[in-house]
Formats: C-alpha cells, sequence, structure tokens
C-alpha cells in the first residue's frame, strides 16, 4: 500500500492518505517540521526533526510508529536539525545541523557515528545517493557538497586529503532549496534548486556544472521523472514548471530556455513535490495546505488532500510493508509496539574515544529482508554478547525455573493421582467388603 | 648573325671534298669607330599558353599561369630562385583559389615538408611564410593529427641538420606548429626537449646570435607553457548544451606520456642554468643590458620557471622531492639563486632598472617555488623576502610611468605566494609582508589587473579551501590586515564605479563568497556586518533632502543580482542599508526584473532571520506608499503609450507583497502590524494607485467579519470617501475592468463592515450640504474638486454600489442614509443661488442618464427589474423635493424612457409624478 505522508511548519500533526483510494489513514500528532524534515526509516517508522524558536540552542527530533498517532522517542541532538534523511534500509539517519555540521546516527543503538563540520551556514537539505554511498548537503551559504561515506569513515584518507567531500559545487549565490539526484549511480546528475531562481544540474561523475536553467520565480522544490527525462520544479508563484533533462526544448518559449511547460492551477506557491512512479503521478504541496495529485500526462489534477492547516512543506510517498497496511490483530500490535519502543533516541555526543576505535562496519549477506544489512560492529558485537548471555545465566536460569515449575506440576499430578488412586482403592476395598457379605448372604 | 655564323660553318665542312677555295688571309680590319653594333641576341621563350599539350582552361593557375603541381614540381629545383618563386606561386595560387588547398592538402605537405631542410635561407622563410599565413589556417579544422605527423619527421629531421640555420629554422617551424596543433608537444615531448637541449648545449652560437637564440627560447617557452599543471582552468558550464549526456569526442589528453620527460625535463633545465650562468660574465662585461639579452635571460628564466613548476605541481607519478635531487637543487641554488638579486653595475638608464626587476621578479618566483625542496639557509630567504617586500612596495621600480606600468604587470607573479609566505612566516616578517601586501592593494589602479590578482589573493587569505587554515587564526597580526582589506571592498567598489563592471563583479563576488563563509568565523561575521555601513553608499545615499544613486543603478545586471544576494547573508540587516536599498527600489530607472529580485531576496533574508520583522514591513509599506507610477494620473493611461507606464510592475507588486505578508506568520498578528502602519500612510493622502495598493493588501490579510478597529474604521470612513469619488470621477464609466480594480476592495471592507458603509454613506452625504461644497479646495479628494463633478461622482458611485449585488444587499439597509444624500442632492438642485442655468440642466441630464443607463440592458431580469425600482425610489426622491425643476426632469426622462423596457414601471413613475404634482 502507498501512503502519502505530509507535514507542516504549523502544528497539525503528520497526515497520511492512501495514493490509491484517497482515505485518510492515522493522523500523527505533534509535529512541526521544518523542509526536509520528513523521513521514513526503511519503512518502519516515521522521524522527523522538529522546528523550534530558531534562538533555541538545542532542537528535538521525534519517531513516530505506523500505529500509533503518539511521538513514542524523543531525541535531543547537540543543534537544532533541520534536514533529515535515512538510508533505504534505514540502519542510519544524517541530520543537518543549523551551524553546517552534518550528524550521522545509527538508528539501532542511537549511537552518534560521525559529525562532521559541512558547510559554513546551516544545512538545508539532505539526500542519500541509490546505494547509498554518496550523501549530498545542500547549504544555506549556496554550496552543494558530495560526500562519501567511504571516505568519511577512512581516517587514514582523510588526513591524506585536502578535504573531506568529493565535491563542492559553489555556483549558488544563494540558499539551497532542494537537491534530487538521478539514477545510474556514480554517473547520476544532481539537480539543485536554490533562492537565486536556478536549478543547476551536475554531472557526478565528472564533477562539473552541465546545464543552468533559470526560471521566473524561485524554485522551493524539484522532483526527476523516473525516465529522467525531465525534472519538475515548483515555484514560488504557483506554477509547477517542467524543465527538460534529456528532452528536447525548443529555443524559443515562454519561460525561457530548457523549460519546456508548466502545472498550473493555484496561485498558492508550491513548497514540496513528490514522484510516484507507480502510475506517473505527480504529488505536490502547497502553502495553502493542499496536496495536489497530478497525471504528469494529462496535466489535470486527479486528487486533492487537505491538510488541517498551514502550508505543507514535507511529502513523502512510502510504501507500508503489507503486514502493516492489513488490520493487525492485536498480538501483532503489541509486538510491534514492542520493536519500536526499543529504538534508542539518538545520542546528542559522539561516545569516546576508545569505543570509537571500534568504529568497523559488518557486512551481512542479505538473507534477512527486515534487517538491515550494514551495521556497526558493536551493534554485532551487543547482538552476541546478548545471544551468549542468554545462552549462560539468563536462559540457564529460565531453565531452572521451568524445570522447576514442571518438577512442581508433576509432584501436583502426582499428589491428584495418587489421591484418585487412593479414593478408588478405597471405593473397591468398600465394595469388596460391602458386597462380599451381600454376595455371602445371598449366597448363604 | 648567330645562324648566318652555323651556316657558313657548315659551307666549310662541305668544301673539304671540293676544291679548295683560296681565301684571302690577312688581319680584318677593325671595324670603324662609328660602326653599329647589329648583333641581335636572343633566348629561347616559353609560351605555356601557347602548347596544345597543355591546355589549362578552367584549372587554377597562379599569377604565372602555372598550376599546382607544376608549382610543387619546381619546390624541387635545383635552383634556388626558382624554388623559392615556385613557393611564392603556391601562396598566390592558395590565395586566389582556397579550394585547391584543401583538395590537395597531403600532396601539397608532402612536397612542402622536403624544403624544411632547405640550404637557402630565402627558401627556408619563404616556406615559413607559406605555412604560416597560408596553409596552417588553411587546414585548421581537420583531421590535424595526421597533418602533423606527416610534418614532424622532417622538422626533427632539420632540428638535427649540421647547418645551425637549419636548425634554428626548424625551432622556429616547430614553434609554429605547436601554435597550431598544441597536442602535438605531449606526442613527442621527450624528443623536442632533447632537440631544445642539444641546441643549448652548442654554448658558442647563442652569444654570437642573440635574435635566433631569442626565437628559439620563446619557442621552447611556449612548449612548456603546455605541460599539464594541476590547477585546470574550471570549465565554465556550456548552458547552450541540448543534451545532458552528451557524447564528448575524445582529445588527445594532454597529460599522456608526460612522466616519462621528467628526466629528460631535468638535464634541460640543468643545460638552462649552465646557459644562464654562460650569460653573467657577460653582462657584466657589458655596459648595459640590452633588448636581445634581456629577452633571451628572461626566456630562460621563465623556462626554468615553468619547469620547476611542473615539477613540483605537475600531473606525474613521481614527488616534487624525487626529482629535485641533489645534482638539481645544489645548480639551481648555487648558479642560479645565489647570483640573486641581480643588478646593474652601472647606472645609466631608467630602462634597465626596470629589466633587472623583472629578472629579479621571475627568480623569486622560482625560488618560492622551490623554497621547500631547497630548505635555503635564513640569510638567503632573508634576502628574498626583503626583495619580495620591496618589490611589493614599488621601491625597487622605477618611478616613470613605464617603471610603474612593468611593475604592474610583473608584482603579480610573486602574489600567488602571499598566502602561503603569510601563513607559515614568523610575526616579524608576516607583518611586513603583509603590510607591504596591503599597501600593494590599496595604492594600484583599480582598474588594473593587478587589482584583480591582490583580489583573488585576498580570497584565498580570508576564506580556506579545504582544511588550509592559518595556522594562528586568532592571530591579531593576521586579523588587522584582514579587516583593512575587508573594509576596503565596499570603497573599491565606490571607486570602480560603473566604469569597469567586470571588475565590480570580482569584487561583489568575493563580497558573497565572504558573506557566505562569515558564519562560521565570528571574527568575519563581525566584519562582514560592519560592511553595511559602507556599502550603503553602494546602493543610494541621502545627503541634505538630496538622494544621489550610487554606483549600483549603472551597473549591468548579472553585477546587480549579485550585490542584491550578498544581501541575504548579512545577520542583521541595519536600517540604513534598508534604506538606501530601498530609495534605489523606489527609481523609476530600475529594471522590473532586479526591482523584484530584490523584493524576492530581502524576504528570503527576512525568513532566514535576518531582517527584524518591524523594518522588513516598514519596507513593504513604503514601496507601497511610495512607489512612483508613471504617467501620474489614471485617466489618460490608455491613450498615451503603455510602454511608459509601470501599472503593471505596480499591480504585481501589491500581489507579490499581499502574498508574503500573509505568509510572514498569524494572519491576524499581521494585519494588526500592517494595519497600524496602512492607515497612518493612507491619511497622509497618497496617489490613487499606492491608495489602492495599500487597501488591496489590507483587505488580503483582513478576515470575514473584519479584524479592523474602531479607530481605523473611523479613519478609513474619513478616507474612502474622498478615493471612491476620485476614483470613479477620473476612470471612464466603461472601462469596468479598472474601476472593479480599484474599488473592489472598499466593496470587500463593506462587506465585512457594514458599519463602515454606513460612516462612508454618512460621509458622503456631509460633503454635499453646502457648506462643504463652498469650499472648493477640500483636502479629501484629489481630482472631483469642484462642486458638480463631486455630485457627478457621487451619483456615478451610488450607482456602482448598486450594480454591485453583494454590497446592494447591505446597503438596502441604509435606506435613510442614501435618503439623506439623495435629499442633499435635490435640495442642491433647488439652490438656484450657486448654479446657473445651464450647469444645472447639464448636471440633471446627467444625473438621469446616469441613473437609467444601467436599466437599459435587462428589463426582464429581476435583478435589473429591482435596481430598476431602486432607480425609481430615487428619482421620486428627487421629484419630491425639487418640484420646480420637474419639467425639466420629465423631459429628460420621456427620452430616456422611451428607449425603457420597463414601460410598465414608468408609467407607475410617472403617475406618482403626476400625483405629487398635484
Amino acid at each position: 500500500m502507498n501512503v502519502v505522508i505530509a507535514s507542516s511548519s504549523i502544528d497539525g500533526g503528520i497526515g497520511c492518505w492512501d495514493l490509491q483510494t484517497g482515505a485518510e489513514q492515522l493522523r500523527y500528532k505533534t509535529c512541526v517540521s521544518p523542509p526536509h524534515g520528513l523521513a521514513s526509516i526503511g519503512c518502519r517508522f516515521l522521524a522527523c526533526s522538529q522546528l523550534r524558536d530558531p534562538s533555541a540552542t538545542s532542537g528535538h527530533v521525534l519517531y513516530w510508529s505506523w500505529s500509533k498517532p503518539q511521538a513514542l522517542v524523543k531525541s535531543f541532538p547537540a543543534e537544532p536539525i533541520k534536514p533529515l534523511a535515512a538510508n533505504t534500509e534505514g540502519s542510519y539517519i544524517v541530520g543537518g545541523g543549523s551551524s553546517g555540521d552534518i550528524y550521522f546516527w545509527e538508528v539501532a543503538t542511537g549511537r552518534l557515528l560521525k559529525k562532521w563540520h559541512a558547510h559554513y551556514r546551516a544545512v538545508t537539505c539532505l539526500v542519500f545517493s541509490e546505494d547509498d554511498s554518496l550523501l549530498i548537503s545542500g547549504s544555506e551559504d549556496g554550496c552543494v557538497r558530495v560526500w562519501s561515506l567511504f571516505m568519511i569513515f577512512d581516517d587514514v584518507r582523510q588526513q591524506q586529503a585536502s578535504h573531506l567531500y568529493e565535491y563542492s559545487f559553489t555556483e549558488h549565490t544563494l540558499r539551497v532549496t532542494d537537491i534530487v539526484m538521478g539514477y545510474g549511480g556514480g554517473n547520476a546528475v544532481i539537480v539543485s534548486a536554490s533562492e537565486d531562481r536556478t536549478c543547476k544540474v551536475w554531472s557526478l561523475s565528472r564533477g562539473r556544472l552541465l546545464r543552468n536553467v533559470l526560471f521566473p520565480s524561485i524554485i522551493d522544490a524539484i522532483t526527476i521523472d523516473p525516465g529522467e527525462h525531465v525534472f519538475y520544479a515548483g515555484s514560488r508563484d504557483g506554477k509547477i514548471y517542467i524543465a527538460a533533462l534529456n528532452a528536447e526544448s525548443s529555443p524559443t518559449n515562454n519561460y525561457g530556455l530548457h523549460i519546456i511547460g508548466s502545472l498550473t492551477d493555484q496561485s498558492k506557491p508550491v513548497t514540496c513535490l513528490a514522484y510516484s512512479a507507480e502510475g506517473n503521478l505527480l504529488l505536490s504541496g502547497s502553502e495553502d495546505g493542499m496536496i495536489r495529485v497530478w497525471d504528469v500526462k494529462t496535466k489535470n489534477i486527479i486528487r486533492m488532500f487537505r491538510r488541517s492547516k498551514g502550508p505543507v512543506n514535507n511529502i513523502l510517498i512510502v510504501k507500508l510493508p503489507y503486514s502493516l497496511s492489513r488490520a493487525e490483530s492485536k498480538v501483532q500490535a503489541s509486538s510491534r509496539r514492542h520493536e519500536i519502543s526499543l529504538q534508542p533516541p539518538l545520542e546528542k555526543y559522539a561516545n569516546s574515544s576508545d569505543e570509537d576505535l571500534d568504529n568497523k562496519a559488518i557486512i551481512t549477506l542479505p538473507d534477512m529482508i527486515d534487517l538491515p544489512s550494514y551495521l556497526s560492529s558493536q551493534l554485532i558485537n551487543d547482538h552476541i554478547k546478548q545471544l551468549q548471555q542468554q545462552g549462560s545465566s539468563a536462559a540457564a536460569e529460565m531453565e531452572v525455573k521451568r524445570l522447576k515449575h514442571d518438577g512442581q506440576r508433576s509432584m501436583e499430578m502426582f499428589q491428584q493421582l495418587k489421591k484418585v488412586y487412593d479414593n478408588l482403592q478405597e471405593f473397591c476395598v468398600n465394595e469388596l467388603l460391602n458386597g462380599q457379605p451381600m454376595e455371602g448372604s445371598k449366597g448363604n | 648573325m648567330v645562324r648566318s655564323k652555323a651556316s657558313s660553318k657548315k659551307q666549310q665542312k662541305k668544301g673539304i671534298d671540293f676544291k679548295k677555295i683560296k681565301r684571302k688571309l690577312g688581319r680584318k680590319l677593325p671595324p670603324p669607330k662609328n660602326a653599329t653594333n647589329t648583333e641581335i641576341k636572343s633566348k629561347a621563350i616559353v609560351l605555356p599558353e601557347q602548347s596544345v599539350a597543355t591546355n589549362k582552361e578552367g584549372l587554377a593557375v597562379s599569377k604565372k599561369g602555372l598550376t599546382l603541381k607544376e608549382l610543387l614540381q619546381q619546390t624541387s629545383h635545383h635552383n634556388a630562385k626558382v624554388r623559392r618563386d615556385a613557393l611564392m606561386g603556391i601562396k598566390d595560387l592558395v590565395i586566389n583559389h582556397p579550394a585547391e588547398l584543401r583538395h590537395h592538402r597531403y600532396a601539397v605537405i608532402e612536397k612542402l615538408r622536403e624544403r624544411i631542410s632547405d640550404d637557402d635561407k630565402v627558401v627556408r622563410e619563404a616556406l615559413y611564410q607559406l605555412f604560416k599565413s597560408e596553409i596552417f589556417p588553411g587546414c585548421a579544422e581537420d583531421n590535424q593529427g595526421l597533418f602533423i605527423s606527416l610534418l614532424m619527421n622532417y622538422i626533427f629531421n632539420a632540428m638535427t641538420n649540421l647547418a645551425i640555420d637549419i636548425r634554428l629554422m626548424a625551432f622556429k617551424f616547430f614553434d609554429l606548429v605547436v601554435q597550431y596543433y598544441p597536442p602535438c608537444f605531449s606526442l613527442y615531448a621527450e624528443k623536442i626537449l632533447q632537440s631544445y637541449e642539444d641546441i643549448l648545449r652548442k654554448n658558442q652560437f647563442y652569444l654570437e646570435d642573440k635574435g635566433k637564440l631569442k626565437t628559439t627560447l620563446s619557442g621552447l617557452v611556449r612548449c612548456l607553457s603546455l605541460l599539464p599543471s594541476k590547477k585546470p582552468e574550471s570549465e565554465k558550464c556550456v548552458s547552450g548544451d541540448r543534451i545532458i549526456h552528451a557524447f564528448e569526442p575524445d582529445t588527445p589528453t594532454a597529460n599522456t606520456g608526460f612522466s616519462t620527460i621528467i628526466k629528460k625535463l631535468k638535464e634541460l633545465v640543468l643545460v638552462l642554468i649552465n646557459c644562464f650562468q654562460d650569460f653573467i660574465p657577460l653582462l657584466n662585461s657589458m655596459p648595459q643590458l640590452d633588448v636581445l639579452s634581456f629577452d633571451c635571460i628572461l626566456s630562460m628564466l621563465q623556462s626554468i620557471d615553468i619547469a620547476v613548476r611542473f615539477f613540483i605541481y605537475g600531473i606525474h607519478e613521481e614527488t616534487p622531492e624525487s626529482i629535485c635531487d641533489q645534482t638539481l637543487s645544489s645548480a639551481l641554488s648555487k648558479k642560479l639563486l645565489g647570483v640573486f638579486p641581480l643588478y646593474p653595475k652601472h647606472h645609466l638608464s631608467v630602462k634597465e632598472d626596470d629589466r633587472y626587476f623583472i629578472l629579479n621578479v621571475v627568480i623569486a618566483a622560482i625560488f618560492l617555488h622551490l623554497r621547500e625542496l631547497v630548505c635555503p639557509s635564513t640569510n638567503v630567504f632573508e634576502k628574498f623576502l626583503e626583495f619580495i617586500e620591496n618589490a611589493l612596495l614599488g621601491t625597487i621600480c622605477s618611478s616613470s610611468r613605464s617603471g610603474k606600468a612593468t611593475w604592474e604587470k610583473h608584482i603579480p607573479l610573486l602574489l600567488p605566494f602571499i598566502p602561503k609566505l603569510a601563513s607559515e612566516l614568523e610575526t616579524g616578517w608576516q607583518s611586513r609582508i603583509l603590510e607591504s601586501f596591503t599597501r600593494t592593494f590599496k595604492d594600484c589602479n583599480p582598474e588594473s589587473s593587478l587589482k584583480l590578482a591582490c583580489l583573488s589573493m585576498i580570497e584565498e587569505m580570508l576564506i580556506p579551501r579545504g582544511y588550509m587554515h592559518f595556522s594562528k587564526a586568532s592571530d591579531t597580526v593576521v586579523l588587522d590586515y584582514q579587516t583593512v582589506w575587508i573594509r576596503e571592498l565596499p570603497l573599491l567598489l565606490s571607486l570602480l564605479g560603473d566604469k569597469q563592471p567586470s571588475s565590480s563583479q570580482v569584487v561583489l563576488c568575493l563580497l558573497l563568497r565572504l558573506g557566505q563563509f562569515s558564519g562560521s568565523n565570528p571574527f568575519l561575521f563581525g566584519e562582514y556586518e560592519n560592511i553595511q555601513f559602507t556599502l550603503s553608499e553602494f546602493y543610494s545615499t541621502c545627503q541634505e533632502g538630496n538622494l544621489y544613486y550610487g554606483p549600483f543603478m549603472r551597473l549591468p545586471r548579472d553585477c546587480q543580482e549579485l550585490s542584491i544576494c550578498c544581501l541575504y547573508y548579512f545577520s542583521n540587516l541595519n536600517v540604513l542599508l534598508l534604506k538606501s536599498v530601498t530609495f534605489c527600489c523606489l527609481c523609476s530607472e530600475l529594471e522590473p526584473f532586479i526591482f523584484f529580485r530584490i523584493i524576492e531576496v530581502l524576504h528570503a533574508a527576512y525568513k532566514a532571520g535576518h531582517i527584524q520583522i518591524a523594518d522588513h514591513i516598514s519596507f513593504f509599506m513604503t514601496l507601497l506608499s511610495r512607489f512612483k507610477i508613471l504617467p501620474e494620473n489614471i485617466c489618460p493611461v490608455r491613450e498615451s503609450d503603455v510602454k511608459v507606464s509601470n501599472h503593471g510592475t505596480f499591480k504585481s507588486l501589491t500581489t507579490m507583497l499581499s502574498s508574503y505578508l500573509s505568509q510572514i506568520g498569524d494572519s491576524s498578528v499581521v494585519f494588526h502590524i500592517v494595519e497600524k502602519a496602512i492607515l497612518g500612510l493612507i491619511l497622509l493622502q497618497p496617489p490613487l494607485e499606492n491608495a489602492c495598493a495599500m487597501l488591496r493588501v489590507l483587505i488580503v490579510l483582513d478576515s470575514k467579519p473584519t479584524r479592523l478597529s474602531e479607530q481605523s474604521i473611523i479613519a478609513l470612513s474619513n478616507f474612502l470617501p474622498g478615493y471612491l469619488m476620485d476614483v470613479v470621477h477620473c476612470i471612464p464609466e466603461d472601462d469596468v475592468q479598472t474601476w472593479r480594480y480599484y474599488i473592489l476592495p472598499c466593496f470587500f471592507m463593506f462587506d465585512r463592515s457594514s458599519k463602515l458603509l454606513k460612516l462612508v454613506l454618512d460621509v458622503i452625504g456631509s460633503f454635499l450640504t453646502d457648506s462643504n461644497l463652498s469650499l472648493p479646495s477640500d483636502t479629501s479628494t484629489r481630482y472631483a474638486t469642484d462642486s458638480l463633478s463631486r455630485i457627478n461622482a457621487t451619483i456615478s458611485l451610488l450607482l456602482l454600489i448598486y450594480k454591485d449585488v453583494k454590497v446592494q444587499k447591505i446597503i438596502s439597509s441604509f435606506r435613510t442614509e442614501i435618503g439623506s444624500i439623495l435629499q442633499s442632492i435635490a435640495s442642491l438642485q433647488s439652490s438656484e443661488v450657486k448654479m446657473t442655468l445651464e450647469e444645472r440642466h447639464r448636471f440633471q441630464s446627467s444625473v438621469l442618464e446616469k441613473t437609467f443607463s444601467p436599466c437599459e440592458d435587462g428589463g426582464e431580469q429581476p435583478r435589473g427589474r429591482s435596481s430598476f425600482g431602486g432607480n425609481i425610489e430615487k428619482i421620486q426622491g428627487l421629484a419630491n423635493s425639487g418640484g420646480n425643476c420637474l419639467s425639466q426632469i420629465l423631459q429628460n426622462c420621456n427620452g430616456i424612457f422611451e428607449r425603457e423596457k420597463g414601460v410598465q414601471e414608468f408609467v407607475h413613475y410617472i403617475t406618482l409624478l403626476e400625483h405629487h404634482v398635484k
């Protein structure tokens, strides 16, 4: 089941709708999200950074499980976190701080694995590449940087290199508002939008600017179509422009070079976009609180969702696991809640150095779909330890208890049987004693 | 005579068989002194045109009528003159028939290349000219690789020729080839360097012929400058690309095989150093440094410089340390750096000083490259530092104009080392170097390239790339100079003005980078904030009431955009700067694009928390109230040309601002702030357009029922009547679109607050009393000043109100007010004191026309009928009070009513009137 999830900068909870039927699902409460602050962690649960008073020195991040409207876990990172991203499996969360630092947490343990100074000003958006090996960040200083996670966790290479990033694109003059990545791993293109009214297309393999598209207004959201034919750019003048990537564009048109056309319906600014490959739908969230679903072929609106109030600033399309979409039995629900509550909150600071030495990743074969395949060695160690403990003390204790219990039960059983036997014997004896004289008397 | 002689000889031969004829022997008489020499000598005349076999009709021929084939044959003629002529002929032919060269270029090359090692100097020269002027330009777009490979073997052959002249000429040829096909150097690098090395080893020749040496060396410099270095210029984006994943043709990559030539290059450097050393005694012995030897030395030094740079920064496998081994470093430090600084033995001319200066600068540059590898002694190092300091200060160079020019041209060579020096030196030298650098930066001409070079160095020192930081970031010395540089930037902008937009762009880019970076450095953060005061002059200044626009207004658009982007990064935009930007916005010469861009960026800055909300809103209000609309009044807009009008801009400004204001936050809070501001401004009687815009903003933020406070309702009720009447007065009635635009906001307000409507109606009524009418210059209206037009306006206004369904509903509950207005109109009619007969007539007919014209469109429709009914009532009111002009009214009415469909109502009306008259 594909669901649409939308949050706002004004508290109204996270709305959730079924994309096919349009039926509203559970509404998750108390969420004030900044742009790009909403993330689905491996389709297992939702995480959202929270917008607070800009002068506040710390922010927080909330987790929701799919089945409960209340936030279950609250974390307090060292500084306000705005953009949030998770890798596809949901084993890591990355957050961008307002000082320009990027934080890298492990979900399963909540440990802060890495923190590095990425930008001169606040980070505005974070995107993982398809294969989760690259992280692309945009910042308020107009800089787009590409980070390789291999480099981030490789201390030796870091010392040799003059900088951590793979590429630093500085051509934008104002805040970067959105970044999307195309397909094709290391050869993909990145499209970045900025408040300087441009969208720029970069090549990851060559590390240079491929195309600069100037729009009639500021672009706040972009999304790329699966064929990488065009990209859609939602602008502050309320239009969604269609700009060419590989498509042909005639040099003379209404809007400017490389802009093929537009989708228009509204006068309010478009704040976020999402593309659903199933059915080729384009979803746009707007300042007026509506989420419009467009059929990109016909350029018509086919459905509208309404959030209660306030502008929408995040839309996600999440494929819920089958088991979750069914009405769950109570047993399942309780077990799931149990699982979620196990997620520890994100840590504020990195652990002491001696533990960090143990920072190797262990890759497991993807035999179990539920489990993420990249895990830090410490987590694995913990698991092993747990198993071992279960094998030794805890399990033995349980076993003893069980055996004791069994013994008790057997004793009871024995007693009962004994009693029955006694009764029977008594009965028989009485019967014999009473019957014999009768018989005797009869016989007599 | 020649022939006759021959015949006589024949006769002699014949005569052997025959009888010998005796001839008289003896001396011939000498010819007489006055005899004429009748002997005629002749040569064979070749007339190719006459030959039947070679009919060149339609073939391309040279001036001498030779075809290309013949000419090529002649190039290998044994006579040098013929060869030269043939080459000239080819040139001539190619000029006239360019196609000929294209078709036969390989044949031509194959033949001509043999001439590269021609013995004759003139032929070689002619060949060189031919290649230079015709063949290379003509074959530029072809498959050059093949073309060049055809030539190269012959050039190499010539390079090893015994004759020194041929060798030199070969270098010249090679230079030409490299100019047209740079990759060729990388293909043959090793061989070429070997050849250069060989020729430079022959040291006896260069001391003799410096001219030739000079050309050879300049060729070497050109070749070496093709060596790849690690800092390639960032490729400019080709935004015109049609396709993103386009095929890119494989050009021979420049860095193939360069790692192998390091050894050769090293040998070459050693040879060059020797060469240089040989020149030194020569310099000392010579009375003065002439141009040729200067050029030679300079080329040598430049070659060494490039080679050293390649060793250190080039793309190759070997580390700089392994290249600069003992032999090279000792040779460099002893023979080259040891003689530093060069100075003239005899102080003769100013020019010479400059020449020595240039040489010293190059040597210093080489030294600075090598500094870490050579590990100089402190003594030597200080010698260089002293030179750098003096060079930067300009004390070494002559003070003449040419000296100044030389200085500006060559100092940039030293600048790239300043950041590194500044970060590594200890405090004493650090401050001396930085001081001199700062002096250079301040003193040089703002439009010079030196300034640009300084700026890029400043950028490097202010904004660290990667992880290169100043080791002592908190060092006060560096901070002091950083402060000076940053403060200099806005001043530089004003100095530059609009004279050189490219330089302004560089400065603005630096400012922008600084702004982007300043967030992470508390010191720069403060300094960047402080720029605001000086930067405001860049936009505009206000002195004693006079407004002076800064260079911003005159710069091209991309510079303007950059400077606007700078505004975003001030974490607390101060009022002064905001003011000066606002003045620019209000200037009518500003492009609408830039105008909207400013608003957009400032709003983004507000959203990021960089502008106080009060400042931001007052910025918006100022725009709304003071934006000058051209042409001034509304009426003649449509008649005059539309180009000058900026109504469209203002309209989109209004929508833009209202949407921004509604995004700011909780609308009721924003509304309260804006309400106060707007009412204050509105009472100053702004022009209609501005007032309309403000009302529009107000209604966008307002809700139903209104949030307007009591006070503001009263204030508005004093303002709106005048506004409405002016609008009605100024806009022709058939222009529905326009009056709707102006009146609709008022209707919205009436809809939301009926109290406002009541008050407005009251005020309108009071306008029409005698006492008010007698005051011609009432301040509440701007246009409709005289009483007649005021009454007219009132009537049309009432009609407009009646036309609108929504307001009509509301107004139906204010019959008494309407009645009183009509009453006063009527009473005005009756008072004959102030109106002439003619005036009154005009007035009445206009009243009636206006009253009844709206009914014309629909007698059948209930709406039309109801308004018609309303009109009837009004007329009735009129009739009630103004009985004495009833006849006239009736007269007019007849005309109008005949066109009417609602005859019944007319009849009803007539009866009413009649009844009244009776």
